[in-house]
């Protein structure tokens, strides 16, 4: 005997229903708001770059914790990176593909791929998990709204010298992973594979476009724009207390990430 | 604090474009190795690019700088990076061909003498190598490709074309061509005995030829001696001297033909006279017309004479009866 439909289940199906529908909507308005908040945060930024005497100090501290800290775990990441891709490929191509493409496939995917993108990841973690927390903190601290009660402008402040610097610093960390990555592929070429010196360059140089080296900056500079605007903008939303922190930062973290591999594929197929 | 780490700031911005612009510019060019420029044309570059390897008897002696469409737009230019010390072989060219299987081009610098059925294009103009373009895995697969196919329908055509009456006719075909071939053995036995002939006759004539050439070269060989031993001047002389006779016996000869073309031509008027006189006469007319035409006269003329005849004897014997002489 089939079960037949009761006004409390009935009642209960429509309840969730509305509440999908709700929670939908609650989403997109969300995303339209942090949208909206963004744009204006955006703004806010672009027009803070004539405040110049407000920025500029703190641009160098900025270059020195977005930049050259991050230059050691970005050549460690590219080190074993290189080694790696070196051996896989070696691995892969050995006895169909004569081994000078070895070199090729180093060059290739740590200038166009890799190098960029694993630096910015690598960063997206380090650096917008900092800014996030460093500007979340301060907000909820109210340091922010103590800076704007001393008539300071928080984004200049704040967000403008972190954001030059993570588009300045990106690219610069990210040639360094590059070239820090060819190198080890290199010597693992030479030490852990039966490959001359001469095969690996040969390969390095067989396809190599100096186009290469602008797509990989373009890609940096992106990614380093996102990283800092997406830390810069989740650490200033920050609501609550250490928890909201922690949400601010992973959400920062999460979000760049997407965003640099959303950007990864929107760069590939615009400019390759 | 702050300018150590502003220096520390600066050094890893200058490292970092550093080792960008360095690392580009010597993957793409080989930078740190210098070499002479060498420049080939070809009419197509194939795959080559920047970067592609240029050997020379299979060693890797430079780098393709660079690849571009010469002016006109008609051929290919390669300029080439080799090493200092490379000395180019003897008709030196460029061969562009695939390294690999893999799409890596090479640029060869070849000896056209090794080369002599392959077309290589020249343009003196641009003060480059002669170049040809080899085709490449693609191109080949390709036309072997093609070929497969065409073979297939060929076949095709073939299994359809080929039935048991074909292959009946195919037999009689064979059959014929059989007895046309004997045939054609008999008529090609029949001109060999012909062309045995021929070369027999051919071979005396040879030999006629031959033996008239010596007699030939023995003539000239006299003639030479004779030339040789100067007296051809003293023929020649002489030939002149006899020249110069005949030539005065040519004139004499020429004023007697005119004496003599006179004479004819006084004679001719005489004989026209004389057949006038001579038609007058036997027309009767005159005395000796008369004479000729009258026996009367003739008669009496005939006896006149005959009274001439004995007063003439009369005479003779009595003269003084006739002839008186008187000194006063």
């Amino acid at each position: 005997m089939r079960p037949t439909a009761t006004p409390h289940r009935t009642a209960t199906v429509g309840r969730g229903l509305f509440g999908g529908l709700a929670a939908v909507g609650r989403g997109v308005s969300g995303g339209l708001a942090g949208v909206g908040r963004a744009s204006r945060l955006g703004v806010a930024a672009g027009r803070s770059l004539g405040k110049v005497g407000m920025w500029a100090p703190q641009l160098s501290p900025q270059m020195a914790r977005v930049g050259v800290a991050s230059v050691p775990i970005a050549l460690f990441i590219a080190t074993f990176t290189g080694i790696v891709m070196s051996l896989q490929a070696s691995y892969t191509l050995t006895g169909t593909i004569p081994l000078y493409f070895v070199g090729v496939l180093v060059s290739k995917t740590m200038i166009l791929e890799l190098g960029p993108v694993l630096t910015g990841l690598t960063l997206a973690g380090r650096v917008g998990a900092n800014i996030s927390a460093e500007l979340g903190t301060m907000r909820v601290t109210e340091q922010v709204d103590a800076l704007e009660t001393l008539a300071y402008d928080p984004v200049a402040y704040l967000v403008a010298p972190r954001v030059l610097a993570g588009t300045i610093m990106f690219p610069v960390v990210a040639l360094l992973a590059v070239t820090v990555g060819i190198a080890s592929g290199w010597v693992a070429a030479l030490q852990l594979l039966d490959m001359s010196s001469a095969e690996f360059v040969k390969g390095l140089r067989l396809f190599f476009e100096p186009w290469d080296v602008w797509f990989c900056v373009i890609k940096s500079v992106s990614f380093g724009f996102v990283v800092t605007s997406v830390g810069c903008f989740c650490g200033l939303s920050t609501r609550g207390g250490a928890e909201g922190v922690g949400r601010s930062t992973t959400r920062a973290v999460v979000a760049s990430s997407m965003i640099i591999l959303f950007l990864d594929a929107v760069w590939a197929a615009v400019l390759l | 604090m702050d300018r150590r780490r502003d220096a520390l700031v600066g050094a890893v911005v200058i490292l970092g474009v550093l080792a960008g612009i360095t690392g580009s510019v010597w993957l793409a060019s080989g930078w740190g190795s210098d070499g002479q420029p060498v420049r080939a044309v070809t009419a197509d570059a194939g795959q080559t690019m920047p970067g592609a390897a240029v050997k020379f008897r299979g060693v890797d002696v430079g780098r393709v700088d660079r690849v571009r469409i010469a002016p006109g737009g008609e051929a290919v230019v390669i300029e080439m990076i080799v090493r200092p010390d490379l000395v180019l072989p003897a008709a030196p060219a460029v061969l562009l061909a695939p390294e690999s299987m893999f799409g890596d081009w090479q640029a060869e610098i070849v000896s056209r003498d090794d080369f002599p059925g392959r077309v290589f294009l020249e343009r003196p103009d641009l003060e480059a190598l002669p170049g040809a373009t080899l085709p490449d895995m693609s191109r080949l697969t390709a036309t072997a490709d093609e070929i497969a196919r065409n073979l297939t329908v060929i076949s095709d055509r073939f299994r359809i074309a080929f039935t048991e009456e074909t292959a009946e006719n195919l037999r009689r075909a064979i059959d014929n061509i059989s007895a046309l071939s004997d045939g054609l053995a008999e008529i090609v036995d029949q001109q060999a005995n012909r062309f045995d002939d021929l070369a027999d006759g051919v071979e005396q004539s040879a030999q006629d030829l031959g033996a008239a050439a010596r007699a030939a070269r023995l003539s000239f060989e006299r003639i030479d001696a004779i030339v040789q031993n100067a007296d051809v001047e003293a023929m020649v002389t002489d030939a002149g001297a006899a020249a110069a006779n005949v030539r005065t016996v040519t004139e004499d000869a020429g004023v007697f033909l005119e004496d003599l073309h006179a004479a004819v031509q006084r004679a001719d008027s005489t004989f026209a006279r004389l057949d006038r006189l001579m038609a007058a006469a036997e027309a009767g007319e005159g005395s000796l017309g008369r004479l000729l035409t009258d026996p009367a006269i003739a008669d009496g003329a005939e006896g006149a004479l005959a009274e001439i005849r004995t007063l003439l004897a009369d005479i003779r014997e009595n003269p003084g009866r006739y002839l008186r002489f008187s000194v006063f």
